[in-house]
């Protein structure tokens, strides 16, 4: 009689796990999950925030933009010229952060809200060990009456305390996001590193964004923070490259111990 | 912005007044903090040196050492102990010996140039030549070196011409701003060649029709000021970011003119620096003004004062101050603005180089980083409804179903060789195209799943995967389910999860949790894999043997599995797997084969017979 062990279970990706995690803590604090498209429109990803065309705010985010099969030619030179589309026709590109989410969250559902929104973004630039081209991001938004920067910091302070370690703290720096004022970027004391380390960034919502989802701005307000979610799964997990992410190798995906909750 | 703590100190801060102030210092590690913390991230600092990245709404004044000594002077409460952007600009002599002539003003909405004459082309005297050294800029000549300290020290751009090399018509000279034409080139100061996009900006001498600066970018070959230079023409301009943007992005030429004029600084500002750049070249090249002509043709009116109240400030900052007072201190005493207090509403009037503050959010921000983040209080948001989560909790019950089930979940990379929608700006040209399915991605992480699955499986689980991705195809995008083979009798391997009903689905399931620990890195050398058998005394514990055997196989065996057993005759057979591998090199058979032997031969010694 032969006796081989049972075939265990499988095992999920650590960011769907991370993506579990954040869920709960925000969750509890009255956030639901929130989608949008990764093919987005220029109006969302750019300009419904308050980011105009031709402004060096834009620098930011190195875009990558969809090419119009019909009138494209290749580009040339940093040239836009061959995703041009006709009056009326909006540009297409990869999202390059989760904020377009906010405006059509607000659209659909008005004020007040809370949501979470993670999801996959896209940035034109040379990868290393802390840059890819693709990645997670997590955004949040909370828009009522009454909502302060101080609020940001309660929610923030609790999601680093439980996210990360009871006795981790956070702290505000001044910054500029076009679709955010004022705007914080966000420090974290992580005791484990025993340095302060920069994990996101966030602000109160501009009222221009709030009037672009008609949302009325004289009545709501909030806050909104995007986080990169690799970065903070490196810095918990000490993962040291943020390539093997979404590298397709199940090395990567069992390269932790697991243990059920 | 790189600034260097020794001109801010001669020019613009009182380093008394910096050390007095509370017990700060004035020492580049107290400044580099008042700035992180109030203003700009610094990035680094040395004893004099400051790497100061200043953000984009503030580039417009902040890209100065005038504007960052403003920022210090507002954060500790002190003075600057002059302000050149608060001292009058004295009114020069109207030039009989020039001409500007703007084609589209909104493209260039001021242009001040001016003829000196006279100058001596030099070394710079050595205050001057320290001064650019000491935040990374090379020393060129006295003419040239003055435009780069006064655009360093107030933040408008500048540039010199030789005179001599214009076309000069009854001793006028004639100076032009015009749109390139189609294919026309032009050659830089340094020598490099290029082919201007039509429209691009462009400064001329207008009697000869010839490009001899790109504006707001780079000056041009044809009018270069060299040692046999004595009369110059000067510019002090504006010009529309936008355009100089995206003439700069088009030839992959960003200058520290460019870099300012992209971020709008006001067009008042160019007075200024001619102000400060003409004082200065008469002073150190013995020139003389001969006059300044003005083109601005629609003056751009003053920024409104914008207006906020004690109660938006403390609604949206949380926090609360008591009374007008201390707004009144940031934005009166501190940044020195001219503001009316009328009840619990201040009036602010910006001056002209704050292209940044025109609403009451902007101000806002003014109070709540001058006066310090650290004193926002942390408060819990007030209890709101139960949250809609019922989607996300429906694409995790699918990815614990397949779990259950024995999948793997990867993710892979969105870019494809082949699809239906095409990056116009791919990173990588072999995968220009978006993911029509993640079927391909899928088989490819197979392949190597399976060449790996000895190092994360046991013997006998062949790996299955599963991804959860947003695919591209041309009817549109879609988040697509797949497996790499079927996880139900009937069930296809794939699903279009945008039209699944999942919020049904999800929203009473609680996705499953796990606590991980840290990330232990994999080995990049190859592996190598040995099976090993024995017969032991029925009452022999499994786990004793395994214990034997790893014991003997050393630190290499990274994984060691039992996967089979039976009992015949009295004894049972136990089979292991083991996986050997090293962080440092590749194992080769004979060293694994000796290990082996060992294990072999301390599984012999206790009596156990190998199968």
């Amino acid at each position: 009689m032969s006796d081989t062990p049972p075939v265990p279970e499988g095992r999920l990706h650590p960011v769907t796990l991370a993506l579990r995690d954040f869920a709960d803590i925000f969750g509890r604090m009255g956030f639901g999950v929130a989608y949008g498209p990764e093919l987005e429109t220029e109006w969302y990803n750019f300009d419904a925030l308050n980011i105009a065309p031709d402004h060096p705010s834009r620098d930011m985010w190195d875009t990558f933009w969809i090419k119009d099969p019909e009138r494209g030619r290749p580009p040339s030179g940093g040239s836009n010229d061959s995703v041009k589309t006709a009056p009326g026709e909006e540009r297409k590109l990869l999202r390059t952060h989760t904020s377009p989410v906010q405006i059509r969250a607000l659209e659909k559902h008005g004020a007040p809200i809370r949501i979470i929104a993670p999801g996959k973004v896209f940035r034109n630039e040379a990868t290393d060990a802390t840059h890819e081209a693709q990645f997670y991001q997590l955004e949040g938004l909370a828009v009522g009456e009454g909502i302060t920067l101080a609020h940001l910091k309660g929610t923030l302070d609790r999601f680093v305390r439980e996210y990360f370690d009871a006795s981790a703290k956070l702290r505000f720096r001044p910054s500029y996001f076009p679709f955010t004022e004022p705007s914080v970027e966000v420090d974290m004391w992580f005791p484990a590193q025993g340095k302060w380390l920069e994990v996101m960034g966030a602000g109160m919502v501009h009222p221009k964004v709030l009037e672009n989802a008609k949302v009325d701005p004289a009545k709501y307000q909030g806050f909104a923070f995007g986080a990169g979610i690799e970065r903070l799964m490196m810095i918990k997990y000490g993962v040291p490259d943020a390539r093997l992410f979404h590298s397709g190798d199940i090395r990567f995906v069992y390269g932790f111990d697991e243990k059920p909750l | 912005m790189k600034i260097s703590r020794a001109w801010l100190l001669k020019k613009y801060l009182d380093k008394q007044s910096l050390e007095d102030d509370l017990g700060n210092g004035s020492d580049a590690e107290r400044l580099a903090d008042d700035f992180t913390f109030h203003a700009f991230e610094v990035e680094g600092y040395t004893d004099d040196l400051l790497d100061v990245k200043v953000l984009p709404n503030r580039a417009a004044d902040c890209l100065s050492h005038r504007g960052l000594a403003k920022e210090l002077s507002a954060i500790r409460g002190i003075p600057l102990k002059r302000d050149p952007l608060r001292e009058p600009v004295p009114s020069f002599p109207r030039a009989n010996a020039l001409t500007v002539e703007i084609e589209d003003p909104t493209k260039c909405p001021r242009y001040i140039s001016a003829v000196v004459k006279g100058v001596t082309v030099g070394p710079s005297p050595s205050w001057l030549r320290e001064a650019l050294e000491a935040v990374g800029q090379r020393s060129i000549n006295n003419v040239v070196d003055a435009t780069n300290y006064v655009m360093l020290d107030i933040g408008q751009p500048l540039h010199a011409f030789d005179a001599a090399k214009l076309a000069g018509k009854e001793g006028r000279y004639a100076i032009g701003v015009r749109g390139a034409t189609k294919g026309e080139k032009f050659t830089t100061l340094s020598g490099e060649e290029y082919a201007l996009p039509e429209g691009a900006l462009l400064i001329t001498d207008a009697q000869r029709n010839l490009p001899i600066g790109i504006a707001g970018i780079k000056g041009g070959k044809a009018a270069e000021v060299t040692e046999a230079t004595t009369d110059l023409v000067i510019e002090s301009a504006n010009f529309d970011g936008p355009s100089i943007r995206r003439t700069a992005q088009a030839l992959a030429l960003f200058t520290e003119a460019s870099t300012r004029f992209q971020n709008k600084p006001s067009p008042g500002l160019a007075a200024y620096g001619m102000r400060d750049v003409l004082a200065l070249i008469t002073d150190i090249t013995g020139g003389e003004v001969i006059g300044v002509v003005d083109e601005y043709p629609a003056p751009a009116p003053a920024y409104p004062p914008v207006r906020v109240s004690l109660a938006r400030i403390n609604g949206l900052l949380g926090r609360r101050l008591e009374g007008m007072a201390p707004v009144t201190d940031v934005f009166s005493r501190r940044f020195g603005f001219y503001c009316v207090a009328a009840g619990e509403t201040i009036i602010v009037t910006p001056p002209f180089e704050r292209t940044d503050l025109a609403i009451p959010e902007d101000l806002v921000e003014e109070v709540g980083r001058i006066l310090g983040y650290d004193s926002i209080p942390s408060v819990e948001l007030p209890p709101m409804g139960e949250p809609d989560q019922a989607r996300f909790r429906g694409i995790e019950r699918m990815k614990d179903q397949l779990i259950e089930q024995g999948f793997t979940e990867v993710s892979t990379q969105s870019f494809a060789p082949k699809g239906d929608v095409m990056l116009a700006n791919p990173l990588d040209k072999t995968k220009s195209m978006l993911r029509t399915s993640l079927e391909d991605g899928l088989a490819d992480a197979l392949t190597k799943a399976r060449e790996y699955a000895p190092l994360v499986l046991p013997p006998n689980a062949k790996p299955k995967l599963f991804e959860v991705g947003s695919v591209f195809p041309k009817e549109g995008e879609y988040l697509e389910l797949r497996m790499t083979e079927t996880a139900w009798k009937g069930v296809p391997a794939h699903d279009n999860l945008s039209k699944a009903k999942l919020e049904d689905y999800g929203k009473d399931y609680e996705p499953k949790r796990y606590k991980l620990g840290m990330y232990k890195p994999f080995s990049q050398y190859p592996f190598i894999v040995r099976d090993v058998a024995c017969w032991v005394p029925a009452d022999t514990d499994e786990a004793s043997v395994g214990e034997l055997i790893r014991k003997h196989a050393g630190d290499l065996a990274v994984r060691l599995d039992r996967f089979d057993t039976f009992e015949k005759e009295g004894r049972t057979s136990y089979a292991f797997r083991l996986v050997f591998q090293s962080f440092e090199r590749t194992l080769t058979d004979d060293e694994v084969n000796a290990i082996m032997e060992k294990v072999y031969a301390a599984l012999k010694e206790k009596g156990y017979e190998i199968r």
